[in-house]
């Protein structure tokens, strides 16, 4: 195996053209390392044995390619690699690929870890390089068969001498917050995956207290990419405020899902068949950014794209890229009171406005959910939203308050439906995923 | 200055001193009502925390009119230093610098509650104690330095501050808090609020 690395250098590769980039079209299975090297070329970081190299071009080139991240928030990659490079003297770092995605309705991150997980490990020894990071950790739910298929990924690479630093994987309990990133600190440094306060900054002190950066692991793929072919392949695509390309995890009325990637840019209509086309009809709302994020209604969606630019006009935002229609045959309002009832008890339990009011809220959806209720259960709803928006040390409140909210706007039809005793579903199997609530305190470790 | 519009400053410095102490009263049987998890009739529990923070604002207003019109009161020398330096003044050092203290720690715990997030909650639980002295330093520079609280109504209302004070120290001393495990809470605040709203109850 020692040779693979020797071999991918002395063969020319072409940069990959179009999409997709991450994930080969038509990838069953992971190819393995082998083909993975004979695809894209030798990885852009130092090899076992090698001297690492200077931080500042890598980050440079992060800041050029315009590379945001895609765990949901957007932010810059070369402003979080360079707070993390300043913030320790070299080697003291700690480098997480974060790929405990906790969205239940999303999958790309597990698909990316099953179907090309060298890439990811890839950009995770590129970024550890970048800030000088003395340990990588790549962080993903509790899952015995991913453990051990990344477990064999990270042999086959050790015998190939890929990787500088050694990767540890360390496994998250299944909870909707434990892929934040102060509970992922939280949980590598061995206690439970639960969120802390926002200060200090984990880039500052996070695991063992030392500086840490954590990277969703769909943008480590990335990294790796522009790494080998250069920030302009990677503006070849998506738009030039957002460039590249994103995973998108897409849920159609019919019930039939898929992971595919999509660039920045790209029309929603395009990836969602009911909002034009054949479908059209079939779909009564659009729910955009997963489960803290928001309800559109079809006719404003099938004028937007995937970026922020665009669903911006309309409240959105692409968030983790979860775009689940919903199919004119269920009741919105009851899918959001499942979806808020989940939510709510995955409160971590320590901020009172979220323990308190989350629940009461979800109580109030479902009373309103249900034929003629009480006429001030809309009212209580918006109330304790404005009390609960904002508060907590996690953004866990201000999500369920958007994603509830947003329920309210593209649903009052059915809201006043619901008052008169009419309810428009005809169908009342759940169609958004809900795993099971947590149960025990063991739960959060 | 007209003696007249001395005589304003001096009654608006009683007044606001007199509707200070109230609020003060008020802010702290919020506190130990947020503290010790208590509902108050017709708010959400998280509610109570709002509006100990709201009336703590109104509070230390009162107490910035308060200080500003004895300051700027030329019927008795009270001096700007004397606001916040305990036992300078040369009116009433002992009393009025009691008040001086009483405000000194209403800032340490304004400044640790807007910094909370920054400093962490044991450093602000740690300095919010001083809630405990703040309010009968306060509470005693109103009975002492002034004469106002000693006579009629307004002595039933100095004597109603000090009971309700009483009655929240007592009930907190008494009153358990439910300390059930983090991923333990959601669920039952589900439950009843399901229960409550089945029973059509307000």
């Amino acid at each position: 195996m020692t040779g693979l690395l020797a071999r991918a250098g002395a063969t020319p590769v072409t940069a990959p053209h179009g999409l997709p980039r991450l994930i080969p079209a038509g990838a069953g299975a992971d190819p393995g390392l082998a083909a993975h090297l004979a695809r894209l070329g030798p990885p852009a970081h130092s090899p076992a044995g090698a001297a690492p190299q200077a931080g500042p071009a890598i980050i440079a080139a992060a800041q050029a390619a315009g590379l945001t991240g895609r765990g949901g928030a957007a932010f810059p990659v070369h402003r979080k690699l360079r707070a993390v490079a300043a913030a320790g003297r070299p080697g003291r770092a700690v480098a997480v690929a974060n790929g405990a995605e906790s969205e239940p309705a999303s999958g790309k991150d597990r698909s990316l870890l099953w179907l090309a997980p060298h890439l990811v490990l890839d950009g995770l020894q590129l970024a550890a390089e970048a800030v000088a990071a003395g340990r990588a950790v790549l962080y993903v739910h509790r899952d015995p068969d991913l453990a051990r298929h990344l477990a064999d990924a990270l042999a086959h690479r050790a015998a190939a001498g890929c990787d500088r630093i050694a990767t540890e994987v360390v496994q998250a309990p299944d909870r909707f917050l434990a892929g934040e990133t102060s509970a992922l600190a939280s949980r590598v440094s061995g206690g439970p995956a639960r969120p802390g306060f926002a200060e200090p900054p984990v880039y500052e002190r996070g695991i063992g207290g030392r500086p840490t950066l954590v990277h969703n692991a769909e943008t480590l793929a990335h990294l790796a990419l522009t790494g080998r072919f250069g920030p302009g392949w990677f503006r070849a695509a998506g738009l030039p405020g957002e460039p590249g390309s994103m995973l998108c995890t897409v849920h159609r009325a019919d019930g039939a899902g898929h992971v595919t990637e999509a660039a920045l840019g790209t029309a929603l209509a395009a990836l969602l068949p009911g909002l034009g086309g054949p479908g059209r009809g079939e779909v009564q709302a659009v729910l955009c950014g997963g489960y803290h994020g928001t309800w559109l209604d079809p006719a404003v969606a099938a004028g937007l794209t995937l970026s922020r630019a665009s669903l911006r006009e309309a409240g959105a935002a692409p968030g983790a890229g979860v775009l689940a229609e919903l199919p004119a045959s269920r009741c919105g309002l009851a899918e959001t009171a499942r979806v808020a009832r989940y939510l709510a008890l995955e409160s971590a339990g320590q901020c009172g406005p979220c323990f308190n009011g989350l629940p009461r809220m979800a109580a109030a959806l479902a009373e309103l959910a249900a034929p003629r209720p009480a006429p001030r259960a809309e009212a209580d709803l918006r109330r304790w939203a404005g009390l609960v928006g904002g508060r907590g040390a996690c953004h866990h409140p201000d999500g369920f308050v958007r994603f509830v909210a947003s329920a309210l706007g593209v649903f009052r039809d059915e809201v006043a439906g619901h008052a008169r005793g009419r309810c428009r579903a005809t169908d009342r199997a759940p169609f958004l995923p809900v795993p099971a609530p947590p149960a025990t305190e063991a739960d959060w470790s | 200055m007209s003696a007249r519009e001395s005589a304003d400053l001096w009654y608006a410095s009683r007044a606001t001193g007199v509707v200070a102490l109230v609020l003060l009263t008020l802010v702290l049987v919020l506190g130990v009502a947020v503290n010790r998890q208590g509902r108050l009739p017709g708010l959400p529990r998280f509610a109570a925390t709002s509006l100990h923070r709201s009336v703590a604002l109104l509070a230390v207003t009162f107490v910035a009119v308060h200080v500003g019109t004895a300051i700027a009161d030329p019927f008795v020398s009270i001096g700007i230093a004397a606001a916040v330096v305990p036992f300078v003044s040369p009116y009433q050092p002992f009393w009025l610098g009691v008040g001086a203290v009483s405000v000194d720690l209403m800032l340490a715990l304004i400044v640790t509650s807007l910094l909370r997030t920054r400093i962490g909650r044991r450093a602000w639980r740690g300095v919010h104690w001083l809630a405990y002295a703040c309010w009968p330093a306060a509470a005693a520079h109103s009975i002492a330095s002034g004469t106002d609280l000693r006579h009629g109504w307004l002595l039933d209302l100095g004597a109603g501050c000090v009971a309700a004070t009483a009655a929240a120290l007592a009930w907190r001393r008494r009153r358990t808090l439910r300390d059930a495990p983090p991923a333990q809470r959601a669920g039952p605040v589900l439950a009843a609020e399901t229960r409550r709203r089945a029973a059509g109850a307000p």
